[in-house]
């Protein structure tokens, strides 16, 4: 009697030692599993938002602004026979517009022959975020919902894109509760600076498609202009890539068909943002960098070596910094480099 | 005054008799100056007036006055050497404007060269890459430098900038 109490009370010890052990295990994982889920809403609302932007007919007035700049543009979008039609014009200043169907895309712009381009790359204010494979990009973005809010008189969901390292931007999206479409998408630094921003000011979701657009879908477009492939590939690599990002393009090409030298070209994209890369041959390096930025564009210029390196896209500085470092030859030299 | 300013009208129409008056008149050196502003104003009506006269020279005041801005430019140049390895945004500094104008030649240099067809190659390279307007212009107005040199791109360089610049809005329209 006396020793089975006795080894009730040690058992029962045991179990008050043992016992918050598991509740802080169980609560520790509810909490992630909560994140996920979390996680997983995000990415449904980002979805549907892309599923909206694409499939819907609606009208947008919307401005973008970088720096002190501020541009009144309108969109124009639906969709005929199954096919998505885009009709983007800047309301100020000199008249630019474009229409962009799933294959190419027109230009016309006052004083100049309009001209169309075959591309199958959404131009259209929100296209990074709306084409972007958000389950794939968990590895180099989180998603958090953050909460609600009001553009355009529109009850908005407010979903942070933050970037898991340096090398990338943060956004913000406002995204439309009723219509999924997207009404805001801020540029965020890593220091939580803001530098870019679309916003939409009205916003028409109609079942019809716009009869005016509709209309100019039948005209003809202006002609098509050819750019001649090229089959050389850049003579340099990159040793380092920035996480999440890929080469989708290498080769040699010239800027101007006046130019006699061709360039080394890559280009590298995360799916939100693509970034070119550009490296020539020079006489003499100065090892200055030369650092431009508007908005969230960046434009780094080193020249190293016997290179001069160029780097636009959207990226931070630091990103271009350490690309243009990981740079190397391709091939071993063949000859003295001229 | 304006008694007096009329008995010299009518002296120069040669209305006016009184000849106290006119010497009173005469002896005002405000007087004079009148006078002679308003046979000005008569020969140039009557198309009389000598060339000399209307050689009214703006262009000294302007270049004092260029002259003048072009000291206050040298300004920010100095204070970038000083912060070295900073972003400099310069819509807040003095003299900004010519700056951003330089830098932002980036695409007012692009239209300007679009606007001058090339013939009627339109498969050619050069009017291909004007894609800048539409396709999220970019016109840079900040710059950042470490070096000591002068943040303004030379001519070269801008030509440099603009057409990578062209080049890579082109780049990511175009299939890979």
């Amino acid at each position: 009697m006396n020793k089975f109490s006795r080894r009730f009370f040690t058992l029962l010890v045991l179990f008050f030692f043992i016992a918050p052990v598991f509740a802080v295990n169980t609560l520790a994982l509810g909490n992630s599993l909560d994140a996920v889920s979390k996680e997983k809403t995000a990415i449904v609302y980002l979805q549907k938002m892309q599923k909206a932007y694409t499939e819907k007919n609606y009208e947008i007035l919307y401005v973008t602004s970088l720096q002190s700049e501020v541009e009144p543009m309108q969109l124009l979008h639906g969709v005929i026979d199954g096919e998505g039609l885009t009709y983007i014009r800047y309301l100020n200043g000199a008249i630019r517009e474009s229409l962009q169907s799933s294959s190419q895309i027109s230009y016309f712009e006052q004083g100049n022959q309009p001209y169309t381009l075959a591309t199958n790359v959404d131009r259209s204010v929100f296209a990074k975020i709306t084409h972007f494979n958000y389950k794939a990009g968990l590895n180099s973005y989180s998603y958090v919902v953050v909460g609600k809010g009001r553009i355009a008189g529109k009850r908005a969901l407010v979903i942070h894109l933050i970037s898991k390292d340096p090398y990338s931007y943060s956004y913000m999206i406002w995204l439309d509760l009723k219509s999924s479409l997207p009404l805001r998408l801020d540029t965020i630094t890593n220091r939580n600076l803001l530098i870019e921003r679309e916003e939409v000011v009205s916003l028409f979701v109609t079942e019809d498609v716009n009869p005016w657009l509709m209309k100019i879908s039948q005209k003809r477009l202006p002609q098509l202009v050819h750019i001649n492939k090229t089959k050389s590939k850049s003579l340099w690599k990159l040793n380092w890539l920035p996480p999440g990002f890929k080469i989708i393009k290498s080769d040699q090409h010239k800027l101007d068909s006046n130019d006699n030298k061709s360039v080394s070209y890559l280009m590298l994209s995360n799916g939100i943002v693509r970034v070119s890369v550009y490296i020539s041959a020079i006489k003499s390096a100065t090892g200055k960098e030369k650092i431009i930025q508007h908005g969230s564009t960046l434009i780094y210029t080193l020249k190293q070596g016997r290179r001069e390196v160029t780097i636009i896209g959207e990226i931070p500085i630091q990103n271009a910094q350490r690309i243009v470092q990981s740079i190397s030859r391709e091939k071993p030299w063949h000859k003295k480099p001229v | 005054m304006n008694e007096h300013n009329e008995q010299l009208s009518a002296l120069i129409d040669n209305e006016l008799d009184n000849t106290q008056i006119m010497d009173a008149l005469v002896q005002s050196v405000e007087q004079q100056d009148t006078f002679s502003r308003y046979h000005l104003i008569g020969d140039i009506m009557r198309e009389e007036a000598p060339n000399i006269l209307l050689d009214i020279d703006f262009s000294a005041f302007v270049l004092a006055q260029i002259e003048k801005d072009n000291q206050t430019l040298e300004v920010p140049v100095d204070f970038i050497k000083m912060k070295k390895n900073n972003i400099l945004s310069f819509t807040k500094r003095f003299g900004q404007y010519a700056i951003a104008a330089s830098v932002a030649g980036v695409v007012v240099l692009t239209s300007v060269m679009m606007s001058q067809p090339n013939g009627s190659n339109t498969h050619d390279g050069l009017e291909v890459l004007s894609t800048i307007p539409l396709g999220g212009a970019a016109s840079p107005v900040s710059l950042r430098t470490d070096t000591q040199e002068s943040p303004v791109l030379t001519k070269e360089q801008k030509k440099r900038t603009e057409a990578l610049l062209k080049d890579h809005q082109l780049q990511i329209q175009i299939q890979p």
